[in-house]
């Protein structure tokens, strides 16, 4: 297997490229337009890998994507889970939660984990040349370092009505408690942001991986008793609003252009 | 993980066949005898280079393995000629 | 570069350098195409090891930016380039341009029929040295392009090296020279991954 993470550091943000040596495929986990899609198309030719496809984890409300720049550059499928059909406005390849991606003897599959996003999924990564169970999972901004996404940047989800922060907070307690927590503790964890990031509360850890085990055990938001008291702390330790948020949250629902976002732009 | 500690690291990683042992022939030649190379590489190819490159100089290639993120690790220790 | 100028270059005599991986190279590519897979950190010096300067090239890479990048570095090195092709494979096989293909094989195919197949091993010599498939032949990818035309190509050539970075390239050299040559995919790795038999250079002593 073939794995890197790419830290765009002024966003506390982490993209990833997943791949496999003897299939020569990756795929592009999160793309941000800040580093842009010849930032990733450039990484895996260097390492010989052909670019199969883009997945993003969710609509994010914090950076600017460019999974569908990248994927249509490559003429390569832009995955994301089914749920978003109601809220996109463009073409995309719908994935099931279970379903799975395979380059070769790589495997990421779909941890469908709701909360943050309504469509927010994590995927479970496997290396079938070292081990028929899974090494580690891509939890987006399910479950950060010492802490976890925030339930509360609505913007495009009228239409699912899930517009109830509380609801969507217990929500992704049972996301992250059912889901998450009961894969095996050796599972490392590779969040989609770490500290610094506004997609999270003021607990979030700098350090970009980390282990199921671990944030079962001192993760402060999971540490809480129940789903309500869940809710609660994620309220009280939620930080400001990433700055413009509604604007790029809508340019990645494909509502506005991009034209039109810059021209938004401070 | 051999029990020992490079003198120096070659980072060979994102070089194609066989420019890993191109680098590193230039590079253990800086070296002393008995001191050991590390070199990083991420080319598949350099698995089959990297022992027939020390058979064929005469160093020792000590250990080598592949790690999560699928960097190639060669420990290479130099051996002067007589 | 559009499609019929990149046409019009190669019928004047350019060569289109095919910057793609091995496994796309050998499924499709433009007829005539050399295949040297692209990478930033050491493309300059791999081609000044093994390219021709006295011929002309076009760049395909894909997607753009690879290409845009690949014509910088080679320019830079020194290389004649005329250009790059815009829109790739897709846009040449829609301007109704033909396209040619390059055998594969795996290494259990290789195995299973050694004796139908004269085996090139483009590794450096050491490695060959070193241990090599039993009966090939050592050609290194270094040399130039008249001698890699000029292997015989009966029984067919299977072109092994470490992968497929120079075995691919010396295959596409023989194919464009109208040869029978496939390429062995996986290569020495496979082989030995496999537990396939090795033969040793026995070392001259000084």
């Amino acid at each position: 297997m073939i794995f890197k993470q790419f830290r765009y550091e002024p966003l506390a943000q982490a993209s990833y490229l997943v791949g496999c040596p003897r299939a020569k495929e990756a795929m592009i986990v999160d793309p941000i337009d800040n580093l842009g899609s010849d930032f990733y198309v450039l990484e895996a030719a260097d390492l010989g890998l052909t670019i199969v496809g883009v997945v993003e984890t969710h609509i994010h409300a914090d950076f600017v994507s460019c999974a569908r720049e990248l994927a249509e550059m490559n003429g390569v499928p832009h995955h994301l889970h089914e749920s978003a059909k109601a809220l996109v406005r463009y073409p995309f390849t719908a994935f099931r939660d279970g379903e799975s991606f395979t380059m070769g003897g790589v495997r990421l599959t779909a941890l469908h984990t709701p909360g943050h996003t309504p469509e927010h999924t994590a995927f479970l990564v496997t290396d079938t040349a070292r081990s028929p169970d899974p090494w580690f999972v891509l939890t987006g901004d399910a479950l950060f370092v010492g802490d976890v996404g925030r339930p509360d940047l609505l913007l495009g989800d009228e239409s699912m009505d899930v517009m109830d922060e509380s609801a969507r907070a217990e929500t992704l307690y049972r996301s992250v408690t059912e889901k998450l927590f009961t894969l095996p503790d050796y599972v490392e964890v590779y969040p989609g942001h770490y500290g610094g990031s506004t997609c999270g509360g003021v607990n979030m850890s700098g350090k970009a991986v980390s282990t199921i085990a671990f944030e079962k055990q001192f993760n402060l938001a999971l540490r809480q008793p129940d789903a309500r008291a869940f809710a609660a702390f994620v309220r009280e330790t939620a930080k400001p609003f990433p700055q413009n948020y509604e604007r790029i949250k809508s340019y990645n629902l494909g509502m506005i252009t991009k034209e039109e976002l810059k021209g938004a732009t401070v | 993980m051999p029990d020992v500690q490079e003198t120096k690291i070659l980072d060979a990683r994102g070089l194609l066949c066989p420019m890993p042992i191109v680098k590193a022939a230039k590079e253990i030649k800086s070296l002393g005898d008995g001191d050991v190379l590390k070199i990083l590489a991420t080319d598949r190819g350099a698995i089959a280079d990297f022992p027939a490159w020390a058979d064929d100089t005469g160093n020792e290639l000590l250990e080598w393995h592949e790690e999560g993120d699928g960097t190639l690790v060669f420990y290479v220790r130099k051996v002067e000629e007589d | 570069m559009t499609p019929e100028e990149v046409q019009t270059a190669v019928a004047a005599g350019a060569v289109v350098l095919d910057m793609r991986p091995p496994k796309p190279f050998a499924t499709e590519h433009i007829p005539g195409a050399v295949n040297f897979q692209f990478n930033r950190a050491d493309l300059a010096d791999r081609a000044e090891m093994a390219l021709p300067t006295d011929v002309q090239y076009v760049i395909h890479a894909e997607p753009a930016p690879i290409a845009k990048v690949a014509v910088e570095i080679m320019t830079k090195a020194g290389f004649r380039v005329l250009g790059w092709l815009e829109g790739g494979l897709k846009q040449w096989k829609e301007a109704g341009f033909p396209t040619a293909e390059l055998g594969l094989m795996t290494v259990d195919e290789l195995h299973a029929d050694l004796d139908q197949h004269r085996v090139v091993d483009t590794r450096e010599g050491f490695e060959y040295s070193y241990g090599h498939i039993p009966g090939s032949q050592s050609i290194v990818w270094t040399e130039p392009w008249s001698t890699l035309e000029a292997v015989e190509d009966n029984p067919p050539l299977a072109i092994v090296c470490g992968d497929q970075v120079r075995s691919c390239y010396v295959a596409s050299v023989m194919r464009r020279a109208g040869k029978d040559a496939r390429l062995v995919f996986g290569g020495m790795v496979d082989w030995l991954e496999r537990g396939f038999p090795v033969q040793k250079t026995a070392k001259e002593t000084a």
